[in-house]
């Protein structure tokens, strides 16, 4: 069996078995999706040992599109991390969101939607990692954006998890919109939009350069990295499992993913990696001296996150074997400690109902396995020896190390940080002060997290399994086969003092904490302040404001609505006038004897067209205009035309019985008023009238003007019409008009008559409504 | 409009409509008019059996109470013609039998794609006309007598 398409489709069909079977019995939910991430988990699994074959078919060949994917390295590192993790919060959270339903007054099958999406994720970052082609990683990207912003505003009742799942959308969102474009440059520029043929055949220029800074804007807004990093504290707004999933192994990975995937031609140019260090020194400064004050215990997480995957984004800009190796590995330290941290906050809320750090304490002695498996997870983070996270520590440094003494306190400041903020959260929630009640919590808040604390400590114990994971995923982003093992070295190496200075700067600073604490507060004030989250609020409000301003040109009343249909069409009408080559056309013909009938049928249209200019009720007004119409079919009747004739009359029958039908819909006193209104003051009505007069003549020049320049030009030799005669019987047809309707351009008759059926629903609802008033 | 001359007329002519309708959808292939014009035809019959006897009588007519059905089949028809090519790996749009190949005869009509298509257009353009008619004649029902 082909063990990528098994991954594949386990991943994708997770999220629509769990909806199916929960949508007909909710009971169903909970032991579906954690039965279907299992099935996708245990394939990522075996692609792990025997990475199944390419899949390569055809999807939209006239674009260059292949359903095109790859169980390579890179792959299954995120697959495994996407549907590991992602087993242990389904797990988590089928002990979590009944609780959180019910403290959310919200019925349990609300709990259907939490988990069809949050499989949806899952399923789009599987197929996201596996990708080749351009097109299909943009179509997967995106799916996890829309997944995440129904996962983050699940709690939709609050206002503040509706704008936070926005700022994720727009931010994400957009910033996709310019890896499209980056995409589409790409194949422009090199033919091709697959990825493997592309890192063969790319040669730098100036395109692929802007190209590939659009792809990694749109992977470093995913990744949270500064100054785009504003909308991951936000979105905090979502329930923990989600903030847990989201926010250590898929979204916020997902933009790492694309650095590595595009690592191979990154690395063409020496400039994009000196940018990736500057944003990923930076992300780690910010969201580390952020995280140090923090009360909320998710925010210090998001912050965290934030710090960690500047990191991730150093290490890949700092390249090498040391960096791109350590970051694939720390990307498996850093989710599973990340998510078993995350889901510690949410059973520790569930327990004791805080939210912050100070509002806990002491649950060491109450909760003494969560302790214990948190405790190893925040090790982990936190680099210390015998845990997973000691070995990403250690290769960052080795990285930072032969880049100058500045990076080298760099990275040892960063790593204290992260010490200092992650004791703080544990012993905020465990030591300290005893505080407050607990309840009691079902085993499923606890038991993955002790699985996941237990994984970071095997990792730091026994690291070649996942060492080979992520030496794989390094192969891919190095091009290479240089090899990875980690290990202890009980010797004195410039990394290991790194670690010690780190850990007992970190240790330091943690006792010191009373000194500092307010200082570093300041930070956020001034983030607050002069922050890049004010930019974007700002711009979503203009943006609104203006659109709301054209809104309401647009619906203020029937005359503006009218207008701003009417005027741009005029407007555009006007330069095609004034920019047409108008050489043959406006030149007036001869007048034949036989013309006479059609001349009179044209003056009759013409006399008709002017009673209805007169102001009388509407029911004559609308007489007229019929008038004008059916002078129009016999026109069409003179000039041999028999099927348009057909068509106008019927047209314009039925358009006068619906327009009387019309006019018994208006108010009594309108129906049998005046067309022009008498509650007016006297001058205002003569203006009204004037500004008619001017506007009803330029239009009817214009239109009189076009009419004639597009009616006396000569018919182009080369007709196609022609063809359509010849072609007619072929097509098993007699009359060319119906032939063409149905056949030659059966597909614009497809589409106007989509459009009938759509504004016949429109109109019956536009009825009922008005009727229901 | 009680006029027993126009309701005598509306009566005698809402089958013969319907036949002309009837033919000019089946010879529309080879001869002037179209799905289009027919279905306005026909649709133009039972409205005039809403002007002579109002909305009460001309809703028994099945194709008034059908008018939503008959429109959305008619769609249904005539996209499946346009899409069902897609799935047997044609453009949209292929039309059967192609060109030089026979088509089955019934009479003068041939039976081809394009032909159902037609009736597609027929149908749609039948049950809107009937179905905003029958709106509006709820509409303003209502509103005149409260």
């Amino acid at each position: 069996m082909n063990a990528t398409l098994v991954l594949l489709l386990a991943a994708l069909f997770a999220a629509p078995f769990t909806a199916a079977f929960g949508t007909a019995r909710p009971s169903l939910t909970r032991p579906v999706a954690i039965v279907t991430t299992a099935i996708a988990f245990l394939a990522a699994l075996y692609n792990a040992f025997r990475p199944g074959p390419v899949i390569d078919k055809e999807w939209a060949p006239a674009w260059g599109m292949r359903l095109h994917f790859e169980a390579d390295g890179i792959a299954v590192l995120f697959a495994l991390l996407a549907t590991g993790i992602g087993l242990a919060v389904v797990i988590y959270a089928s002990g979590y969101l009944p609780l959180h339903l019910h403290h959310e007054h919200r019925p349990e099958a609300d709990q259907t939607r939490f988990f069809a999406f949050i499989l949806l994720f899952m399923g789009a970052m599987t197929g996201l990692v596996m990708a080749q082609d351009l097109m299909l990683i943009f179509l997967f990207w995106d799916l996890t954006a829309i997944a995440s912003y129904y996962l983050i505003g699940f709690d939709s009742q609050r206002r503040d998890a509706r704008v936070s799942a926005f700022m994720a959308l727009i931010v994400t969102g957009i910033s996709a919109v310019g890896f499209l474009i980056g995409a589409l440059m790409l194949d422009a520029e090199f033919g091709s939009f697959q990825l493997p043929t592309l890192i063969d055949t790319l040669v730098p220029n100036y395109e692929s350069d802007i190209a590939l800074v659009l792809i990694l804007i749109a992977a470093l807004a995913k990744s949270a990295q500064v100054p785009l990093h504003f909308w991951l504290p936000r979105a905090m707004a979502a329930p923990t499992p989600v903030s847990a999933y989201l926010h250590s192994a898929a979204m916020v990975a997902a933009g790492v993913f694309l650095i590595g995937r595009f690592y191979p031609l990154v690395t063409l140019r020496q400039w994009m990696l000196d940018g990736l260090l500057v944003v990923g020194i930076a992300s780690m400064l910010t969201g580390g001296v952020l995280a140090l004050t923090r009360d909320n215990m998710k925010q210090l997480l998001a912050y965290s996150t934030i710090a960690q995957y500047g990191y991730i984004v150093t290490m890949f800009g700092l390249g090498g074997t040391a960096g791109v190796f350590g970051a694939m590995f720390a990307l498996i330290a850093h989710g599973l400690g990340k998510s078993a941290l995350f889901l510690t906050a949410g059973t520790v809320t569930e327990a004791t109902g805080a939210r912050e750090l100070s509002a806990v304490g002491d649950l060491w002695r109450k909760m003494p396995l969560l302790a214990v498996a948190s405790a190893l997870s925040a090790a982990s983070l936190a680099a210390i020896p015998l845990t997973m996270g000691f070995f990403k520590d250690e290769y960052f440094f080795e990285a930072a190390a032969h880049h100058g003494r500045a990076m080298q306190i760099i990275s040892v400041a960063a790593a204290a940080m992260t010490f200092c903020y992650l004791a703080r959260f544990w012993w905020g929630i465990f030591g300290g002060p005893n505080i407050g009640d607990v309840k009691p919590v079902p085993f499923t808040l606890v038991g993955p997290i002790v699985a996941l604390g237990a994984l970071s400590l095997i990792g730091g114990i026994w690291p070649a399994p996942f060492a080979k994971v992520a030496e794989k995923a390094g192969q891919v982003a190095l091009q290479s086969d240089d090899s990875f093992h980690p290990a202890y070295h009980i010797e004195w190496t410039t990394e290991n003092g790194m670690a010690i200075a780190a850990i007992g700067i970190g240790l330091a600073l943690f006792f010191t904490r009373r000194v500092w604490f307010d200082s570093v507060e300041l930070a956020e004030v001034f983030g607050a302040r002069f922050g890049p989250e004010r930019a974007y609020r700002a711009g979503v409000l203009n943006l609104n404001n203006l659109s709301d301003r054209i809104h309401w040109i647009e619906v203020r009343d029937l005359r503006s609505r009218v207008a701003t249909v009417l005027a741009p069409a005029a407007l555009m009408i006007v330069f095609t006038l004034i920019f047409t080559n108008a050489d043959n056309s406006f030149r007036i013909g001869r007048i034949q004897w036989d013309d006479f009938p059609l001349i009179m049928m044209m003056a009759v249209a013409a006399i008709a067209g002017l009673a209805a200019a007169i102001p009388r009720d509407h029911f004559s007004m609308a007489l007229a205009l019929s008038g004008v119409g059916y002078a129009l079919s016999v026109v069409f009747a003179l000039l041999r035309a028999p099927d348009v004739a057909l068509v106008a009359v019927l047209v314009e029958t039925l358009l006068g019985l619906l327009l009387f039908a019309f006019l018994g819909l208006l108010p009594r006193n309108v129906e049998h008023a005046d067309v022009v209104p008498s509650d007016e003051p006297q001058e205002a009505g003569h203006r009204h009238r004037m500004r008619d007069w001017v506007l009803a003549a330029i239009g009817g020049s214009l239109a009189f003007l076009v009419s004639w320049g597009v009616l006396s030009r000569p018919a182009p030799i080369d007709s196609i019409l022609e063809d359509y005669v010849e072609l007619t019987p072929d097509a098993h047809g007699g009359a060319v008009v119906t032939v063409i309707l149905a056949d030659f351009r059966g597909l614009d008759t497809m589409g106007e008559i989509t459009v009938i059926g759509i504004a016949f629903l429109g109109i019956a609802t536009f009825i009922r409504r008005r009727r229901a008033r | 409009m009680n006029n027993s001359m126009s309701r005598q007329a509306a009566r005698l002519l809402l089958l013969p409509t319907w036949m002309i309708a009837f033919a000019i959808l089946i010879k529309g292939y080879s001869d002037s008019g179209d799905g289009f014009s027919a279905g306005v035809i026909a649709a133009l019959g039972v409205i005039m059996q809403y002007i002579t006897f109002g909305t009460e009588t001309a809703e028994k007519l099945r194709p008034v109470r059908y008018a939503r059905q008959i429109s959305m089949a008619g769609l249904l028809v005539a996209l499946s013609t346009a899409f069902i090519p897609v799935l047997r790996g044609q453009p949209i749009m292929t039309h059967y039998p192609g060109p030089g190949n026979a088509a089955t005869h019934i009479g003068s009509l041939e039976l081809t794609t394009p032909f159902l298509f037609d009736v597609g257009v027929f149908l749609l353009v039948m049950g809107v006309c009937i179905g905003i008619f029958d709106l509006l004649a709820h509409a303003t029902r209502r509103e005149r007598r409260p």
